[in-house]
């Protein structure tokens, strides 16, 4: 019987991965070797410079790009072999996403979009589920707007509709992709703190990929990815630290 | 999410003039069969009476096939201006047949209310013909019903035909990947290629097959008139082939046409435009070529047979006496129904090249960052559509120039019981009027694009979303 990712109390686990693009001499090298577990529960942030593989790292793990070789787990399900309808039901109710540009449905409204999941599931939210978005909205500071659509709101409402819709499923892992990147600091400042309160208070397990170290300062760990390499895998950090650990990775390379 | 409705106007108005066409049609011939029974010299005659609706289901049937060719490529086009919100969807967890599914019930509902108001439209069309008709003393009043069934079966088909095309068109979907949603760059996606193989190979079976029986068609012609069913279904054949085919064979023809616009920035960007993405290309022209190439086929034989009526009224003036007359209003009635659908065509062509230029408003930015002036841009918009237009009527031309003649050929080869090879007649009034009609529709297809392109700002370009 082979242990379980679970029994680690892992909620995401990758072993060997490789990811490369093209072939011959010409080929790059995308992902290499890479093995991790992100633990359940915890706000990881993912860190690294431009090119060094994080997105790609985080396309795989939420089953959105495949890899070259190695494998993927997310919970106890191996993704890797899963096909295309089995992975579109797994990112419906295991995974949710933030993203930098916010990614909301246009034409609809906040509580639409926030709801778009469980209706793509073709479901109403449970009585449990449609107290847990209430608080959502609550907490958020949703309330007021939520009969207005994306364009009628600032960026770090948009931002906060968009971690409503990725909460409201209680996904296994939420995947950020520079949640901060189109916001100014004071409002990327609230939304980590909202990520990170969602960490600490319901148990959410978050993997933020960023390259700002203010952004991975808020995370209970920090994996350092380069060259396709994971080179440091260091618990919670304040900004100094990880900026003079990022400034003395790019004066090594 | 919800319909976007903006998008679907095109398909609407495709299936309305359909729809309309056909109600329209079987309406009239439904009166003057009843004129027809009426009259105590024709009314003994069933033929007429058996052919009109026959003729009538031919026009109607080319037209609903234009109007689905024009569905598909309007959805596909659709399609490709929604792709970040499908991936989005996709990525948040909708299944890719659910997003295609969606795009087939908007196309059932749209299909349906253009079927609706083309009834409506048909039938009052229909009445207003009757009585203009009637009071100018064109035909006697006639007691005809207009609530009668057979005017739902155009209808219908209308719907289904628009529903089916939305499915069809709307294949692209299930090749949207949720990473789409976020990646800049996407790879190629190798199972567009290995797919386009496969319908490369059909298209070029298709084409030598359909050539081959045109070919027979033509023999057998010389000495049986059966020949010209032969080179009917060789043309139907060999003409899929082409459509098939499109993305192969409108770039060279696009390219060609592009080097007469000179040299200009504007003028070569618009050139690459229209090649650029040979799918996009073939989706905005092809729907134009049906029409011109079925409106030249029908001229070019038409043509022909004038000019073998005239040879024949030289030789036996007396035998032959009234029958020009009568020729020339035939020939004319087709031309207007056979028209009807190079029109829904041009319609088509107007609606995708406006689409197309709405989804490249960052482009557009772009090049408004880079110096481009707004008097510019409106010169590339009017010289891609111009690009467009002229080679569509073009290569519609020549195919149905070729159809044409060996339509002819298997007809009247052995016409007057000897092999002799047809002289193809050249149309000349109906190239004037295709000519005059390109340049009115690049005209038309360009002004809202145009003028959208000339309000863009450069600021767009660099939005992140």
């Amino acid at each position: 019987m082979q242990i379980q990712p679970s029994d680690l109390g892992l909620i995401a686990r990758v072993a060997t991965l490789g990811k490369r693009y093209g072939s011959g001499s010409g080929q790059v090298t995308a992902l290499d070797d890479v093995s991790l577990g992100l633990r359940r529960g915890e706000f990881t942030a993912i860190m690294g410079p431009s090119g060094s593989g994080k997105s790609t790292l985080m396309h795989i793990m939420a089953g959105l790009d495949t890899p070259s070789s190695g494998q993927v787990w997310l919970g106890d399900t191996e993704i890797t072999s899963l096909p295309d309808s089995a992975l579109t039901v797994l990112r419906r109710r295991r995974v949710g996403f933030i993203f930098q540009s916010f990614n909301l449905v246009p034409t609809l409204d906040v509580r639409g979009n926030v709801l778009l999941p469980f209706e793509l599931d073709g479901r109403k939210p449970s009585l449990d589920e449609r107290m847990w978005i209430e608080e959502l909205y609550e907490v958020l500071g949703l309330k007021s707007r939520l009969g207005h659509r994306p364009h009628e709101l600032s960026g770090g409402q948009q931002q906060r509709v968009a971690i409503a819709r990725a909460l409201a499923t209680r996904p296994d892992l939420v995947f950020a992709d520079e949640p901060t990147g189109n916001l100014d600091s004071r409002t990327g400042r609230e939304v980590l703190g909202l990520l990170a309160g969602a960490s600490a208070g319901y148990g959410q397990s978050i993997a933020m990929v960023t390259h700002d170290p203010i952004a991975a300062s808020h995370a209970d760990r920090i994996l350092y990815l380069a060259d396709g390499r994971i080179v440091r895998d260091a618990g919670r950090s304040t900004p100094e630290e990880i900026a003079s650990f990022m400034l003395s990775m790019e004066t090594a390379a | 999410m919800r319909a976007r409705l903006k998008d679907q106007i095109p398909t609407l108005l495709v299936a309305l003039l359909a729809g309309t066409f056909g109600v329209l049609l079987l309406h009239v011939t439904g009166m003057l069969a009843v004129a027809i029974a009426a009259d105590s010299v024709t009314g003994d005659s069933d033929t007429v009476a058996l052919m009109l609706p026959v003729v009538a289901w031919v026009f109607i049937v080319i037209a609903i096939y234009v109007s689905a060719v024009v569905t598909s490529n309007t959805v596909a086009t659709v399609v490709a201006g929604r792709t970040r919100l499908i991936a989005l969807l996709r990525l948040i967890g909708s299944s890719a047949r659910a997003e295609r599914g969606r795009i087939a019930r908007e196309g059932l509902a749209v299909g349906f209310a253009g079927a609706a108001a083309g009834i409506l439209l048909g039938t009052l069309a229909a009445f207003g013909l009757e009585r203009v008709a009637v009071a100018s003393g064109v035909m006697p009043a006639v007691d005809y019903q207009y609530l009668n069934a057979s005017v739902l079966l155009p209808a219908i088909a209308v719907v289904l035909t628009t529903w089916l095309a939305s499915w069809v068109g709307s294949r692209r979907v299930l090749r949207v990947r949720p990473i789409e949603a976020i990646g800049q760059a996407v790879e190629s996606d190798r199972e567009e290629l290995v797919r386009r193989r496969g319908r490369n190979i059909a298209a070029v079976v298709l084409i030598v097959l359909g050539t081959a029986l045109l070919a027979a068609g033509i023999v057998v012609g010389l000495v049986r008139p059966e020949g010209v069913l032969i080179g009917l279904l060789g043309g139907i054949l060999s003409f899929s082939g082409v459509v098939l085919a499109a993305h192969v064979v409108m770039p060279p023809v696009l390219r060609l046409v592009g080097r007469l616009f000179g040299r200009s920035p504007a003028a070569r960007i618009a050139a690459e435009n229209a090649v650029r993405n040979p799918e996009r290309a073939s989706r905005m022209t092809i729907g134009l070529v049906i029409g011109v190439t079925l409106v030249t086929t029908f001229s070019v034989t038409m043509e022909s047979y004038r000019a073998m009526i005239h040879a024949a009224i030289e030789a036996q003036p007396e035998v032959f006496a009234g029958v020009e007359g009568m020729l020339n209003v035939t020939i004319a009635i087709f031309a207007v129904l056979i028209g009807f659908s190079a029109l829904i065509a041009a319609i088509g062509m107007v609606n995708t090249l406006s689409l197309s230029v709405l989804q490249r408003t960052r482009e557009l930015g772009l090049l408004r960052a880079l110096g481009f002036e707004a008097r510019q841009l409106r010169g590339m918009i009017v010289a891609e559509a111009a690009a467009l237009t002229v080679a569509a009527t073009l290569t519609g031309l020549v195919l149905g120039f070729v159809y044409g003649w060996a339509g002819a050929q298997a007809l009247l080869g052995g016409a007057q019981g000897q092999p002799v090879f047809v002289f193809p007649g050249i149309p000349w009034a109906m190239i004037g009027i295709l000519i005059v009609a390109a340049g009115l529709l690049t005209a038309i297809a360009s002004i809202a694009p145009a003028r959208r392109a000339m309000r863009v700002s450069p600021v767009v370009a660099l939005a992140t979303d």
